[in-house]
């Protein structure tokens, strides 16, 4: 029983982890209508930089989201002027992005090489500690992916439903010309959003970096787990992400306990497709239902 | 008989003499006359090797030690009296690629000579494409033993014909050397072709690997799990393996696996007794720090101070070479362990292989080694068996992290140090 309630109480919590990577990709896809397949470059990328600043200069890895959040944010924000600029649609977002995704990726391999990068445990304070409840452990870095999970979530929704960015945002996903008629400026909006998306991955990235060592091709084993939470929790819903994000990885954990760590994909993308196939909107539904 | 002693003793200073300017010469000879320059058309080796995607991590590896290989027998007079030029181009870890890109680098760009790939899956797409254009084809990394059936392909993994056999018969042993060895053994298995292979031994087979060899061996075996190649939730198998209460962790595990389960069961606050992994990223658990100390994994060779002085000069110039090489290529840790010694030995069989010919011609390059096999640097004499797809006899040393650093503990007469036991 107590292995089950462990494998649970894991499972959530890499559930948070999952939630906070989709939620940038849920926020561009379900509001700015753009598919951002380079979201993951930009995880990827914030990990390198928190690896590299980490092993350079001695600082907590927790330090780095000072500089990767604002470098990101300026990223998200050059990428959509260049979406917005060149008028790129739903479909072709997901090509240019795919473009953009393969060149950080080599970009990442020619600076740092394929070779595996770890911060040292002498630097990371945080890799291997956990809090205790009796003889349950709650390992620090993904307690901290699900608090950051929860409360961007949180906020995220906050904002889109009771200010004035938020409410100017869904109207341009409804109707963006009906929107700029009432004096809503999508550029300027969007390319905020955009930036606030990117700067939600470099989060991620932090994350990642203090939890695990990296190499240029985890990016690619981000991409199917990820589309899978934004889908299941509702294109362009916050809350649903999160949801969707702990749903997967407390499914993935009891299959891993009950029947074998390989049927928990199977069991995952049954889900998906299932969910496809009776609710297409997600579990929790898209942004506004 | 005074004349005659008196002619001895005339003669003596000019034997002392004689022995003296023959001294003066060798040794004027060793440290003035270079190593002859390789001249005319270089010969060019061909290869692909995995430098982006799955492999890529330790495809880096091999390319540093193929150029500090090639850059060491240019330095020494070439091949046949010619420069060795390497083409190598990235496979992407991808293997339709590689037996297209071998298929180019024979056909079109006719190279003279060629190296297999990094990894078993694509040594076995290269091998399809050497035997088609009757190439010798010397590979360093091939674990799947009963899928190299060329004649003359040359493997240097030494983990023998049947490592599903001498892997668990090495650790099984040093396990039951201790002075209390362990009874209750958990198996963690990462189901990719190699790891699966050592665990549970050839598919169709009635062989058995490690787990079944482990029950023969009197061990109880407490946990028997598998896992697919690529995990994000490693937790719940921490968890697993805390309940199951093993005295040893058997880990059939890929580069960061062990990484990932060591620090996920930390997390758990639980350590097991003893921890084994079979093919880890070294440097990455190096970096864990106490988490990883007494983690036990195999190696063809470390440099560790004693071994690699015992083994001479040259070998410690290899060594020194391939952390530049290393360092050039990007790598985080540059020592020339496993991966490294493979890829040398694979290098120094092609070279043993031209210059047993004596010439470029490939069927008597594949006739001579098979023949006669050869020396090697770093892992003795290699004879190739064709009984066993041209594997060699196992040598399978284990290496331990101890004060931060691998050390070979087994076999006896090779280990470095003893093995740390268990409290």
């Amino acid at each position: 029983m107590n292995t089950y309630l462990q494998a649970g109480v894991s499972g959530v919590m890499i559930g948070g982890l999952y939630g906070v990577m989709a939620l940038g990709l849920s926020l561009t896809w379900g509001l700015l209508k753009v598919i951002n397949l380079a979201h993951f470059a930009l995880i990827l990328g914030s990990a390198y930089v928190t690896y590299q600043l980490t092993t350079s200069t001695g600082v907590d890895p927790l330090v780095s989201v000072l500089v990767v959040t604002p470098g990101m944010f300026a990223v998200g924000v050059a990428v959509h002027w260049v979406i917005e600029r060149f008028h790129v649609d739903e479909l072709s977002s997901l090509l240019l992005s795919f473009g953009l995704f393969i060149v950080a990726i080599q970009l990442i391999n020619n600076i740092w090489s394929a070779d595996f990068r770890q911060i040292e445990a002498a630097e990371n304070p945080y890799a291997t500690r956990a809090v205790f409840i009796g003889d349950i452990a709650f390992p620090v870095p993904q307690l901290m992916a699900l608090g950051t999970a929860l409360v961007f979530a949180a906020v995220g929704f906050y904002v889109l439903r009771r200010t004035y960015f938020g409410k100017a945002l869904r109207a341009i996903a409804y109707d963006r010309e009906i929107a700029g008629a009432y004096g809503v400026d999508h550029r300027r909006i969007g390319m905020l959003t955009a930036g606030l998306a990117s700067a939600l991955a470099a989060v991620a990235g932090v994350l990642i970096g203090i939890n695990q060592a990296v190499f240029p091709q985890l990016a690619l084993e981000w991409v199917g787990l990820i589309f899978t939470v934004v889908i299941l929790g509702g294109i362009g819903n916050l809350l649903g992400a999160v949801a969707a994000g702990i749903l997967i990885g407390l499914v993935s954990s009891q299959v891993g306990v009950a029947w074998t760590p390989l049927g928990a994909p199977v069991v995952v993308f049954s889900l998906l497709i299932l969910a496809l196939l009776f609710r297409p909107n997600g579990l929790f539904g898209r942004l506004g239902e | 008989m005074q004349r005659q002693s008196l002619k001895r003793r005339d003669r003596r200073p000019a034997v002392v003499l004689a022995v003296l300017l023959g001294l003066v010469a060798a040794i004027g000879a060793a440290q003035s006359t270079p190593a002859a320059v390789p001249r005319g058309d270089p010969i060019v080796v061909g290869s692909t090797l995995s430098l982006t995607g799955a492999f890529g991590a330790t495809g880096v590896i091999h390319k540093a030690a193929g150029e500090a290989f090639v850059q060491w027998i240019n330095e020494t007079g070439g091949l046949l009296g010619r420069p060795v030029e390497w083409k190598v181009l990235n496979d992407e870890s991808d293997p339709a690629k590689v037996a297209a890109l071998y298929e180019r680098l024979i056909s079109q760009d006719r190279v003279d000579l060629i190296m297999g790939p990094y990894a078993t899956p694509n040594i076995v797409a290269a091998q399809a494409v050497a035997q088609r254009h009757g190439y010798v084809l010397p590979n360093h990394t091939a674990v799947l033993t009963y899928a190299l059936t060329y004649p003359c392909q040359f493997p240097t993994w030494s983990a023998g014909g049947k490592p599903n056999l001498s892997v668990p018969q090495t650790v099984f042993r040093l396990l039951k050397s201790q002075k209390t060895p362990p009874k209750r053994v958990a198996f963690v298995t990462n189901t990719g072709g190699s790891t699966n292979f050592i665990s549970y031994g050839p598919p169709g087979s009635s062989e058995g690997g490690a787990v079944e060899w482990a029950r023969k061996a009197g061990f109880e075996v407490v946990l028997d799990l598998k896992y697919p190649p690529a995990v994000s939730d490693w937790g719940s198998i921490a968890a697993q393996v805390r309940a199951a209460e093993p005295d040893f962790v058997w880990n059939s595990g890929l580069a960061l696996d062990p990484v990932n389960l060591l620090q996920a069961m930390q997390q758990l606050g639980y350590r097991p007794p003893q921890f084994l992994t079979l093919f880890p990223a070294p440097g990455p658990l190096l970096g864990m720090g106490d988490t990883s100390n007494g983690v036990l994994s195999l190696t063809l060779f470390e440099p560790n101070g004693k071994l690699l002085k015992r083994m001479g000069k040259k070998a410690q110039e290899i060594v020194a070479e391939f952390a530049k090489a290393a360092a050039a290529n990007g790598l985080a840790y540059r020592v020339f362990d496993s991966q490294a010694t493979a890829s040398w030995t694979a290098w120094e069989v092609l070279v043993a292989g031209v210059r047993g010919a004596g010439s470029l011609d490939q069927e008597k390059i594949c006739d001579y080694l098979l023949e006669n096999g050869t020396d090697t640097t770093f892992v003795g004499k290699l004879r190739f068996n064709p009984a066993l797809h041209n594997f060699s006899r196992p040598r399978n040393l284990v290496k331990q992290i101890q004060d931060r650093r691998w050390k070979v503990v087994w076999p006896p007469a090779l280990r470095v140090t003893t093995l740390q036991e268990p409290d």
